[in-house]
């Protein structure tokens, strides 16, 4: 039975990466071990997922379960990897709900909002490093529309959907 | 809200995030600006606070970041419905537009024209961040120890492995001791 294996495989790499690219030896092992695709379609399929909308792992489940076992094989490997989003997170939702008027919860989020900010700095510099420079050197064309997005972002008050296709435009004239 | 207006706005939210869903790069940051841009500049609906609440519970737990953080705040507005039908939302372009590309994935992998653009649309994902980051600088920091918990947020985070949810805990930990150091100040100021 295909499907519930693919299931079986996504539920599995759902639970135990926390998104991004952290997932991706799990896929490459329960593809391969499997038998549904060689190295090199892996490789393939991240290719394809970062240059795509959505979230990674979103996207290597669609893209796998649909050459493996076509619309239906992509559906059953996108609830796979949703599992704990609608398990485990919607717990966590229930629960903090409940608890939001807690004075307990309010301190420990005194503590855990500035913590938070401290990863999110973390990823905008990893972000930066990946995005503007290859090989240890400055892309230009990337830094000029990194700036211009921040004017338009800041001063403008463009909007996130408006700025990613200027961006896009940008990227296709710029980029050589 | 009634059974009824909770639904309404769960769809409603379901095709808020099919919309927004189309503009998912950078690992999700770019819905969370727009969020952030929408409902609470625009509409009111949730603080930065809350947002920054959801961030943090979204990464802590297993899942992909923003199918969590699209489920939390589904939740907080129209319940389960709301929580459902707002990940469903935010998945529906990203499953559409892979499923069709499997069929032809050779040519547009390839495509210099794709790969040009997308140095323009990752080159975007930095000044999003940054700018919604600078919107709730101003609601995360009420007291001055604050700031201190984030620079340890960001050693810990670029300088070691440490897993998401553990650098929560430590964040909770230290919002536990910034609590007790306030208090025991105003009882040494009104003693």
């Amino acid at each position: 039975m295909v499907y519930l294996e693919l299931f079986w495989s996504f539920v599995k790499i759902g639970f135990t990466s926390f998104g991004g690219l952290s997932m991706i030896p799990l896929i490459n092992h329960e593809m391969v071990s499997h038998g549904w695709m060689t190295l090199e379609e892996v490789a393939d399929i991240v290719a394809i997922a970062e240059m795509t909308p959505g979230p990674l792992g979103l996207n290597c489940a669609t893209f796998a379960g649909m050459q493996v076992a076509g619309l239906p094989g992509s559906l059953v490997t996108v609830f796979g990897v949703l599992s704990p989003t609608l398990t485990v997170c919607l717990a966590a939702a229930m629960a903090f709900e409940k608890f939001k008027n807690s004075r307990l919860l309010a301190n420990l989020l005194t503590g855990i909002r500035p913590m938070c900010m401290g990863m999110i700095a973390s990823v905008i510099l990893s972000q930066a490093l990946s995005n503007y420079t290859e090989a240890g050197s400055l892309v230009w064309p990337a830094v000029l529309i990194g700036v211009v997005g921040l004017v338009l972002l800041a001063r403008f008050k463009l909007s996130v959907p408006k700025l990613i296709l200027l961006s896009a435009a940008l990227g296709l004239v710029l980029v050589r | 809200m009634t059974q009824k207006e909770r639904w309404k706005k769960a769809l409603w939210l379901y095709l808020y995030f099919a919309k927004v869903g189309c503009y998912t790069f950078g690992g999700g940051w770019s819905i969370i600006a727009q969020m952030q841009k929408d409902f609470v500049a625009k509409r009111g609906w949730t603080t930065d606070e809350e947002l920054l609440d959801k961030i943090s519970v979204g990464r802590s737990v297993p899942g992909t970041m923003i199918s969590n953080v699209t489920l939390l705040f589904g939740y907080s507005q129209a319940g389960v419905p709301g929580a459902i039908l707002s990940v469903l939302g935010i998945i529906t372009a990203p499953v559409i537009i892979l499923s069709i590309l499997t069929f032809c994935y050779g040519q547009f992998r390839d495509n210099v024209y794709v790969a040009r653009a997308l140095v323009g649309v990752r080159a975007a994902v930095v000044p999003i961040m940054l700018v919604s980051m600078k919107s709730m600088v101003k609601t995360a920091f009420p007291y001055k120890l604050c700031y201190g918990v984030t620079l340890l947020g960001f050693v810990l985070c670029t300088f070691t492995g440490l897993s998401n949810a553990l650098v929560v805990v430590l964040g909770g930990l230290c919002g536990l001791a910034i609590m007790r150091a306030v208090d025991a100040a105003k009882a040494g100021k009104e003693g």
